[in-house]
């Protein structure tokens, strides 16, 4: 048999394992709310003082305002996904069912990363079509869509990557939590208020810098480009990759 | 056939499992016995490619575990019974499974008219008995019909309907010519299940053999002859055989068949009254066995020093 057919059949299971849980329907649906009701109020907002809206203003511009918080529940969505099964053993039936742990690797991480990514593009999206419906004159173009939605799609997929990739070297839901939301939100923001050099150029080389600069345009440091941002977000994913890999191809599978 | 071949796994400076061969035969019921951290769960869990071998292999049909495509219709394992998400239902936990190996769905709601569940399948994990846990994970070692299954524990937590039920499907599929290896540390149902019994004790093989094999001692079988002449009779063995005296007029030989004690009294002119080979409970045999592989023993308390509550009347 083919590892293409045992690839496929894994990565059907993995997108049973997400569904089949309800933990993953409230991480859902509370990302959800969060990110249209967001859009919502900007969309509000910006109809009750439609003078500060500049003429050349898409909705794809207010929905991008809200891809932070669905980038959080992105990174939630894939550190419990990627967790769950060491977290609660069942990591036994897994292996025993897919044995081939490259296997399991590869349809783990792709399900997990294209669910995450593709669920955070869809609420950003419907945050974007909310601020056009509180603001009909701003319209939604879809070539600035496709950028904007490209864009926002490598910063979902390499934080979705991180965080699977934290998630599989931890083998803890609150472990992978604690430690993705730390070097996205808090490590960057507490690195860049001390009065150092070197906290700075620390905070620059943090996965939530480059995700701040590639969503707002604006980070720690005036020397940060698209390209480092990126650049930075890769390998941080990368890296995380390869140390959840490692952990799991080659580590006994205990809880 | 499972096979198992100088299997070493240490954990830092403890060796859990060591240098341990046996293999697993076609067509048998194994039982896997040894007292608790002997190592059969680590030894179960390296057959099944969750723990990597320090050293050795652990092969089924030639194949390591790790190298099948589908391995459901090939082995079937319940191993851990705790080891499931407790957020999902027991069919879904089913056909993720089935989706795993290409199964069809139907197959799903069969092994679990199999195991008796239907009732509870559709109800979340954590709010299953260990019973219920139990014959989920069967199900689920059941779902690619396969021809080599391995469980450890599988009557924790079943009832006396639950515990005959899988003494019959055991017993089944061994007479249907599969693989059966099972674990367990209650020696009653090991006496009622297994063919053949592979006995470790601190990682290391103690016995494999026949079931026969051991309750008579393994090879050193034991006769017990009743005579109103023991003195005569124990005077002749004596250099021949060990003969202990369990009462005046009985003798327990370890060393001799009885045809020949049998034999030798009659040629001595000793009456006896009553010879027959001494076969010993599973669990006493089990227990001379392992008597020095024992890691964790408990104390029974001394009735002339238990604690007396204030006050409490005796």
């Amino acid at each position: 048999m083919s590892t293409a057919i045992v690839l496929a059949r894994t990565s059907r299971a993995e997108w049973s394992r997400i569904w089949s849980v309800r933990s993953s329907w409230i991480l859902t649906a509370v990302t959800a709310v969060a990110v249209i009701g967001i859009g919502s109020l900007i969309g509000h907002d910006a109809a009750g003082d439609p003078s500060g809206v500049p003429a050349e203003a898409s909705g794809w511009d207010g929905g991008q305002q809200t891809a932070m918080f669905a980038l959080f529940g992105i990174l939630a969505l894939a550190a419990v996904t990627s967790t769950a099964d060491h977290a609660t053993g069942g990591i036994v039936p897994t292996l025993q069912w897919t044995p081939r742990r490259g296997v399991l690797l590869v349809a783990r991480i792709g399900v997990s990363v294209a669910t995450a990514t593709l669920l955070g593009l869809l609420l950003v999206a419907a945050a974007s079509v909310m601020v056009r419906a509180f603001l009909p004159r701003v319209g939604l173009p879809l070539a600035e869509g496709a950028e904007v939605l490209g864009g926002l799609a490598f910063v979902f997929a390499t934080g979705a990557l991180l965080a699977a990739g934290l998630g599989l070297t931890l083998r803890s839901t609150a472990g992978a939590l604690v430690t993705v939301i730390a070097l996205v939100l808090v490590l960057p923001f507490f690195l860049a208020q001390l009065p150092y050099d070197w906290s700075l150029d620390l905070a620059t080389i943090m996965p939530g810098s480059g995700a701040l600069f590639l969503i707002f345009g604006e980070g720690p440091s005036d020397d940060m480009t698209t390209a480092s941002a990126r650049l930075t977000l890769a390998a941080w994913a990368v890296g995380a990759l390869l140390m959840g890999g490692w952990r799991l191809i080659r580590s006994d599978a205990n809880r | 056939m499972i096979s198992v071949r100088g299997l070493t796994k240490s954990y830092g400076d403890v060796r859990a499992v060591d240098d341990l061969s046996f293999d697993v035969k076609a067509g048998k019921v194994t039982g896997f016995l040894g007292p608790n951290g002997a190592g059969k769960s680590t030894t179960m869990r390296m057959i099944m490619g969750l723990d990597r071998p320090t050293a050795g292999t652990a092969t089924i049909d030639g194949r390591r575990y790790a190298d099948l495509a589908a391995p459901l219709t090939e082995v079937g394992a319940l191993l851990d019974a705790g080891a499931m998400h407790p957020g999902r239902s027991g069919r879904a936990h089913l056909r993720i499974g089935a989706r795993t190996n290409g199964i069809p769905q139907s197959r799903v709601e069969e092994v679990i008219d199999q195991v008796g569940l239907e009732s509870a399948a559709g109800r979340r994990i954590k709010g299953y008995s260990l019973g219920m846990r139990q014959r989920l994970g069967i199900a689920a070692a059941l779902l690619g019909d396969p021809q080599v299954l391995l469980f450890d524990e599988p009557v924790n937590g079943l009832d006396l309907d639950g515990v005959r039920w899988i003494r019959a499907l055991l017993r089944g599929f061994a007479d249907e010519g599969r693989t059966v290896l099972v674990s367990s540390h209650l020696m009653s149902e090991m006496q009622l299940i297994a063919d053949r019994v592979v006995i470790i004790g601190r990682g290391r093989l103690i016995a494999d053999a026949d079931i026969n094999e051991v309750l008579r001692g393994l090879g050193g079988a034991r006769v017990r002859v009743r005579t109103p002449q023991a003195d005569d009779l124990h005077r002749a063995l004596d250099g021949h055989a060990a003969v202990e005296r369990t009462t005046s007029d009985e003798l327990e030989i370890t060393g001799l068949p009885a045809a020949e004690i049998g034999d030798l009294a009659h040629s001595l002119g000793v009456p006896v009254h009553h010879l027959a080979e001494v076969e010993q409970s599973l669990e006493h045999a089990y227990l001379s066995l392992t008597d020095d592989s024992v890691d964790y023993h408990g104390q029974t308390p001394d009735p002339a020093h238990e604690p007396v509550a204030n006050g409490a009347a005796r």
